[in-house]
């Protein structure tokens, strides 16, 4: 339950990257070096659980993100207005300088309209519509959790409302932040760099190399039993999930340092397998999720 | 001649939703709520690995995922023949008890408060153009600092289902047989010592706060009463050595409480975007939305926290947006009791886990009360896989869309409530705010094989 034990300073540097990074933000606000940011959350097809996440985050917390940080623009979920007047508060932001975050994944079936995110007058509003418009004008575009990156679990099969990533509708760089959700200081720490530096440091599919550089599998504190081929049977053992289907050998994320929710805990340290949720080609590509016929395999 | 209103998105809630309203003299005679998103999981579901489902349904919904993976479980233990231990039981439903604070505590801060509350104009986030704000300058101040200082209780409350559960949302713990992790001693002093936090700010800042509302928008206890139907499949109840905690599965309709009968459930979509197979069609003529109707012995009803502290016996005021709102923060006291007695209950160090087989073909279904109301999961394995699964959620109980007969719970809610000034209908957003609506939630793919029988009226 803590990362007290981590002797790794390269680790801990990883570790801490966000915390660093906002603190930096704070003082040049402070100091009147950097303004605050407009920001905007736009949430399309999927389940919410991105901002929530985001209501999460500790360093800073929301209140420093939406108070003194950003302009937070928009939130479906939490603007206090509502109807065209909310809708009039989206669109109004195009013409300033702003960061686009998007949560869900963009519906493509008949043009959008199985995700109608609002309307101004008589014109129903498509998650397609706004994204595609927004997207256009943003300066910075970050995809937050599975279904923005990569359509997640509203595109997994037979993809009912033909979902995918934001970057299929966008002709531009998206900053992709996979996982389901994505952690809060994945995305604060992107927010903070791109605000002082402009674009984080990216893998080949523009994966912010402070979070994604590194395979679970390769900082798994059970990687010893993965050696040694002591392997788990059921779930609530304190071996490798290897054969249960665990898949942190193939998943980039820094789960296993960065820990969820105050950093108290994380899927393998609670005796389950890593479900792979912030890897491409999740859900279909990491199933079954849990197997417990550990000698054939599916 | 009515004129008709339309509020898209109604923010502040879980999804994408829309309100139709019709008002003549002040007042809404006809109503419609619309669930306007659609993604289709009971299709995605078939062919997968049953175990599957306990972490696939929980991306359903990013603030209810929790209720999902319990639902869930409960249905792969009926279709297993399985029963969890009692240990087992009081684990998950200690990680369910985790999410119904989180819910409420964001619920009546982040979602309900700035109904009633001006919350301070220079963040964007916060603007509004109606001026029906009541409180006193000392009261708003106080109330906003409320909902800053909440967000910290409703983090902790994921932090506790984190450090069962692995995660939050969308927890690793819950699983067959309770969770898959075991109770220890500095676990168990971690989530002791925050439920008391989160039981003090429920005790010292959110119950006054809610009734201090209460004083100022006195209206809202004879406003959104609905049919005044209230339904709940029970949850903390049952335990073999403590009884029930909270609430029994039970119905309440025309002063008269019955026992619940899970075959009086039926499901129409004659309103609905679903054609005659139950396959999506966003053109059917007469429909508006992605939201069935589920009923019960034929009649809507009303499920969630006033649901259940009426049906127990704890809170009999009355039914209304108010009473609605109030009933939710008084049952986060009464979860972190619930949750303090199951805690005094466990043995450190027990395994629930087991090597689990599924099942060559079976069905099974998972009913139980969650932050919302009554959640009910259905499943059919055949080969050893999902053949079948059927999802009917608190939100389609709530948000139903209309019969041939009869108006959805949320409609009826609106109609015959007052709308001072038609240009900014600030009540209507109140009144659909009180069910807590979780859109995400609502809607489904209703798929052959079924196990809630559809009446079909095209």
């Amino acid at each position: 339950m803590s990362v007290d034990n981590l002797k790794c300073p390269y680790q801990e540097g990883k570790l801490k990257a966000t915390e660093s990074l906002v603190a930096r933000v704070k003082s040049e606000i402070i100091h009147k070096k950097l303004e605050k940011t407009n920001l905007v959350w736009l949430e399309l097809n999927g389940c919410a659980g991105n901002i929530i996440s985001l209501l999460n985050g500790q360093s800073p917390d929301f209140q420093y993100l939406i108070t003194q940080m950003t302009n937070f623009m928009y939130s479906n979920s939490l603007v206090a207005a509502e109807g065209s007047e909310a809708m009039d508060h989206l669109f109004r932001v195009i013409g300033s300088d702003f960061i686009l975050a998007v949560e869900g994944a963009v519906s493509l079936k008949e043009d959008g309209i199985y995700n109608i995110i609002g309307r101004q007058k008589e014109h129903a509003v498509t998650g397609l519509e706004a994204v595609k418009k927004l997207g256009e004008k943003a300066a910075y575009v970050i995809a937050v959790g599975a279904c923005a990156a990569h359509g997640g679990v509203s595109a997994a099969r037979p993809n009912p409302t033909e979902c995918v990533g934001v970057h299929e509708v966008l002709q531009r760089k998206v900053i992709q932040l996979p996982g389901c959700p994505c952690h809060p200081d994945w995305f604060m720490g992107t927010l903070a760099y791109i605000m002082l530096y402009g674009d984080p440091p990216m893998d080949s599919r523009n994966r912010p190399l402070m979070f994604y550089s590194t395979t679970i599998h390769d900082r798994c504190p059970r990687r010893s039993y993965f050696e040694r081929g002591i392997f788990a049977s059921k779930l609530g053992e304190k071996t490798c999930m290897f054969k249960m289907g665990c898949r942190g050998p193939v998943t980039r994320i820094d789960c296993p340092i960065r820990q969820w929710n105050g950093h108290v805990n994380w899927p393998i340290e609670d005796d389950s397998p890593c479900i792979g949720c912030a890897q491409f080609g999740f859900p279909d590509a990491m199933e079954p999720f849990v197997n417990f016929d550990t000698t054939k395999g599916e | 001649m009515p004129e008709r209103i339309t509020i898209n998105p109604v923010t502040r809630i879980s999804g994408f939703m829309e309100i139709e309203a019709d008002i003549e003299n002040h007042i809404v005679v006809d109503a419609k709520t619309k669930g306007l998103m659609f993604r289709g999981f009971e299709k995605m579901l078939i062919g997968r690995a049953p175990f599957d489902a306990i972490y696939f349904t929980q991306r359903i919904c990013g603030i209810c995922s929790t209720a999902h993976s319990v639902a869930s479980s409960l249905a792969l233990e009926d279709a297993m023949n399985f029963a969890p231990s009692e240990q087992g039981r009081y684990l998950r439903d200690i990680v369910h008890g985790c999410e119904f604070l989180q819910n409420h505590l964001r619920h009546f801060y982040q979602y309900t408060l700035p109904d009633f509350v001006k919350l301070p104009e220079n963040y964007p986030l916060f603007k509004t153009d109606h001026n029906d704000y009541r409180l006193p300058k000392n009261l708003n101040d106080k109330m906003v600092e409320d909902y800053f200082a909440s967000l910290e209780f409703s983090r902790k409350a994921h932090q506790m289902l984190a450090i069962l559960g692995g995660k939050a949302p969308h927890n690793h713990g819950v699983f067959i047989g309770g969770i898959t992790a075991q109770m220890t001693i500095d676990k168990m002093i971690a989530i002791t010592s925050i439920l008391d936090g989160i039981g003090e700010f429920i005790t010292d800042k959110m119950i006054p706060d809610v009734f201090k509302i209460g004083e100022y928008y006195s209206e809202y206890y004879h406003i959104g009463r609905g049919y005044g139907n209230l339904l709940s499949y029970g949850c903390f109840d049952n335990y073999k050595e403590l009884g029930t905690l909270y609430v029994n599965p039970l119905v309440y309709s025309n002063n008269t409480i019955t026992a619940f009968h899970q075959d009086e459930i039926t499901q129409q979509n004659t309103y609905a975007w679903y054609n005659e197979n139950n396959e999506p069609d966003i053109h059917k003529q007469q429909a508006y939305s992605w939201i069935k109707a589920p009923r019960y012995n034929n009649l809507p009803y009303e499920v969630g926290p006033l649901a259940r502290q009426w049906l127990c016996g704890d809170y009999r005021n009355g039914i209304s947006v108010m009473d609605r709102t109030i009933a939710r923060v008084l049952e986060a006291r009464k979860i972190a009791g619930i949750m303090k007695t199951l805690l005094e209950h466990l043995i450190l160090g027990v395994s629930v886990q087991e090597e689990y087989t599924v099942p060559e073909k079976s069905t099974g279904s998972g009913l139980i009360d969650t932050t919302r109301g009554a959640l009910g999961h259905w499943i059919t394995i055949e080969n050893s896989k999902i053949a079948f699964y059927q999802i009917i959620t608190p939100s389609a109980w709530n948000l139903s869309t209309q019969t041939e007969t009869m108006k959805g719970t949320g409609e009826q809610a609106l109609i015959g409530a007052p709308v001072n000034d038609i240009n900014s209908p600030v009540e209507i957003g109140r009144i659909i705010r009180s069910y807590d609506p979780c859109v995400s939630c609502a809607t489904h793919v209703f798929s052959e094989g079924k196990h809630i029988n559809t009446i079909q009226v095209v």
